[in-house]
């Protein structure tokens, strides 16, 4: 292996990831910046790896992220990201049989969320709904802990939720709101059973994080050609279509104060 | 969230009534966006309260530019989505509208030269950019599509018939055993060289780019065409207990030459212009010898078809030389290859000569075959003469003709 090729680190959280990675390793060759990668089976063991500088780059979530960010001092590099990664959302949906009109009306009822590493359906819906006034320690919850490590990558305790809500296990429930407008989109959302009650504020998503030490020739070439790749080629397109954005985009670092917060309180 | 003074940016507008998101108003907003140019706006006039939290995070799945919305006095709010730029499809909208006529179903002119990522699309569709490669190799229009090709695929599919139904198979009489079996050899041969017909232009059809879908069409009905030819071949074969007769080397060379062509214009002219335009004269000798009815009317049907792909062969070959006159070399050398590599066959195979004989005689008896001899002697120089008219209309010099003429199979096709 060269000394000047990247080393990345991404979490196999389906097997698609493995068509993403040797897709993207074999265009990070083609344009000249050689690449190789290896897959984790949790972001913890991943960042792990990267904080001890075994790998160049992770391609972390944002909980991920954050940790790097609060074990470097702030100090990590932030490489790029998704277009999709900004300006994420969670949404409160509920039960319409259940007459639930404001927040305050989810004390009484049995709220779903995702798995508790699920930053879009469990961290921050439930950091902002207790800013605006629930009461967590007394919420009846019902918690989907599926795939632990993956951070909410599955979408897996996302669906839970909304089939919890189809069925009447619970009467209200969050998800991230691309989850919720993909399942719209595709029809699989029962419009006259459930709707949304609530968005959260913005908050950003997906990060290639790097120790401050990465060689600032090789963080250029990997952002050069990141960010040259072009929804309308079709080879490009397939990998970007696999891994859920259409362009790549400049890291931006604002959308993730509520999440450091969201870590310092106390979430059940 | 509202933007003042954006709704007279507002170009188009839909009425969303009290549809929530995927409730169905999507059926609504996505072909409405559809319409507009990246940038344009479209104002989703909605009466459900969720639409106003599902419809920003749409816009964000989907790249579009979520505006803002305000009340309307009526109760409705107005939301304002301005058209993204990912995935807009290519090209001039068709909005043509025309009566199904012949040769004119396709309102959309053929483009010079074809884009294979458009694939399957139908000419005159808009194309989403981004779409695979497809491994069309047939892109330019001088090189596939002859002006006339629509008018000529219209033909066939008024001129198609039935190879059972439309042959008076009831007045097949048994004839005298030497005419029944060189009756049976001539049919055995005719399919033959059909199923060479048939396989030859299936090769090329799956290169053609759909720009050019009238000639893949044409190429169709002349396949559907061929597989009539075989059927009906084998039937008179069969009908007056003859059966079928013998296939020769210099018959099975000769077509192998024809598979084997790997130019989709030298295939044309090889086995359209040349053979088929042998056979033509072939079938019209068969069709006067013919010693009953339905002998004259299949060989009569089937003279007509292959006519038209005389006529398609033609009038592709004429269309591509006169966009490239070293074409003309390159035609005659693929005739000078073909007869380079059938140079060990004397002639036209024996049993097909002899079966022609007798059915020209009308039998076995030595003056009637001396006729037949003289009338299958008149068949060559016809056939002969026949294929240097044809290749003086496609532009080839007399010359050129003649040597093309002269080395064409022995076996006609």
């Amino acid at each position: 292996m060269s000394d000047h090729s990247i080393f990345l680190g991404a979490v196999a959280y389906d097997p698609k990831v493995v068509t993403i990675w040797e897709g993207l390793r074999d265009y990070f060759r083609d344009a000249g910046v050689p690449l190789d990668f290896a897959l984790f089976s949790n972001y913890e063991r991943q960042v792990e790896t990267l904080l001890r500088g075994h790998i160049d780059v992770a391609w972390n979530t944002p909980l991920a992220h954050v940790q790097v960010k609060l074990r470097t001092s702030g100090q990590s590099l932030s490489l790029g990201m998704r277009d999709t990664d900004c300006g994420f959302r969670s949404k409160v949906v509920v039960r319409k049989d259940a007459g639930l009109r404001h927040l305050t009306d989810l004390r009484n009822v049995t709220l779903a969320v995702g798995s508790r590493d699920s930053v879009q359906a469990r961290i921050l819906p439930l950091y902002h709904l207790q800013k605006e006034g629930l009461d967590l320690s007394r919420q009846r919850l019902l918690k989907f802990d599926t795939d632990l490590g993956k951070h909410g990558d599955t979408g897996t305790s996302e669906l839970d939720v909304l089939a919890a809500l189809h069925d009447g296990r619970a009467q209200a429930g969050t998800v991230g709101d691309l989850v919720w407008v993909t399942e719209q989109s595709a029809g699989r959302v029962d419009a006259s059973k459930i709707e949304v009650l609530w968005t959260t504020p913005a908050f950003n998503h997906c990060m290639f994080d790097a120790l401050p030490g990465l060689a600032p020739e090789k963080a250029a070439a990997f952002q050069h050609a990141l960010f040259a790749m072009r929804w309308d080629q079709p080879a490009h397109r397939r990998l970007l279509e696999l891994e859920g954005l259409r362009e790549w985009v400049q890291p931006r670092e604002e959308g993730y104060q509520d999440l450091f917060a969201a870590l310092e309180s106390d979430l059940p | 969230m509202t933007t003042p003074g954006a709704a007279s940016t507002g170009a188009v507008a839909i009425e969303g009534g009290d549809l929530p998101l995927g409730g169905g108003l999507l059926a609504l907003v996505r072909p409405a966006l559809d319409l507009l140019e990246p940038g344009g706006v479209l104002a989703v006039l909605s009466l459900s309260p969720a639409v106003a939290q599902d419809l920003p995070a749409w816009c964000r799945l989907e790249r579009h530019q979520y505006l803002g919305s305000e009340p309307l006095p009526d109760g409705r709010t107005r939301h304002l989505v301005e058209r993204g730029t990912h995935s807009v499809p290519q090209g001039p909208r068709d909005g043509s509208i025309s009566l199904p006529r012949r040769a004119g179903r396709l309102a959309v002119p053929m483009p010079e030269h074809a884009d294979p990522s458009t694939g399957f699309a139908p000419r005159g569709a808009r194309v989403e950019p981004g779409g695979p490669v497809y491994p069309f190799s047939l892109l330019d229009r001088d090189r596939v599509a002859p002006p006339e090709v629509s008018q000529l695929y219209d033909q066939a599919v008024a001129s198609q018939w039935d190879a059972t139904r439309d042959i008076p198979w009831d007045k097949v009489k048994p004839l005298p055993p030497a005419l029944e079996q060189a009756l049976g050899q001539i049919m055995t041969f005719l399919a033959e060289n059909e199923l060479s017909a048939l396989y030859v232009p299936s090769r090329f059809l799956p290169r053609i780019h759909p720009a050019y879908v009238e000639v893949a069409m044409f190429l169709a009905s002349q396949l559907a065409d061929e597989a009539r030819h075989i059927d009906v071949f084998l039937k008179r074969a069969r009908a007056g207990g003859g059966g079928l007769g013998v296939s020769s080397v210099t018959t099975s060379q000769s077509l192998l030459s024809l598979l084997q062509l790997e130019d989709f214009t030298e295939a044309a002219f090889l086995l359209s212009v040349l053979g088929e335009g042998t056979f033509l004269d072939l079938l019209r000798y068969i069709e006067r010898y013919a010693p009953d009815e339905p002998t004259a009317e299949l060989t009569r049907r089937a003279r007509l078809d292959e006519a038209r792909h005389v006529h398609f062969g033609l009038a592709h070959t004429k269309h591509a030389l006169s966009h490239d006159p070293t074409l003309y070399g390159r035609l005659e050398a693929a005739v000078r290859r073909r007869a380079a590599t059938l140079s060990n066959a004397g002639g036209v195979p024996a049993p097909i000569q002899d079966s022609l004989t007798i059915l020209a005689a009308g039998g076995a008896d030595p003056p009637s075959v001396a006729r037949g001899h003289q009338a299958f002697r008149e068949l060559l120089e016809t056939m002969h003469e026949q294929r240097v008219k044809r290749l003086l209309t496609g532009g080839f010099t007399p010359k050129q003709a003649q040597a093309i003429s002269d080395l064409h199979t022995p076996n006609f096709m």
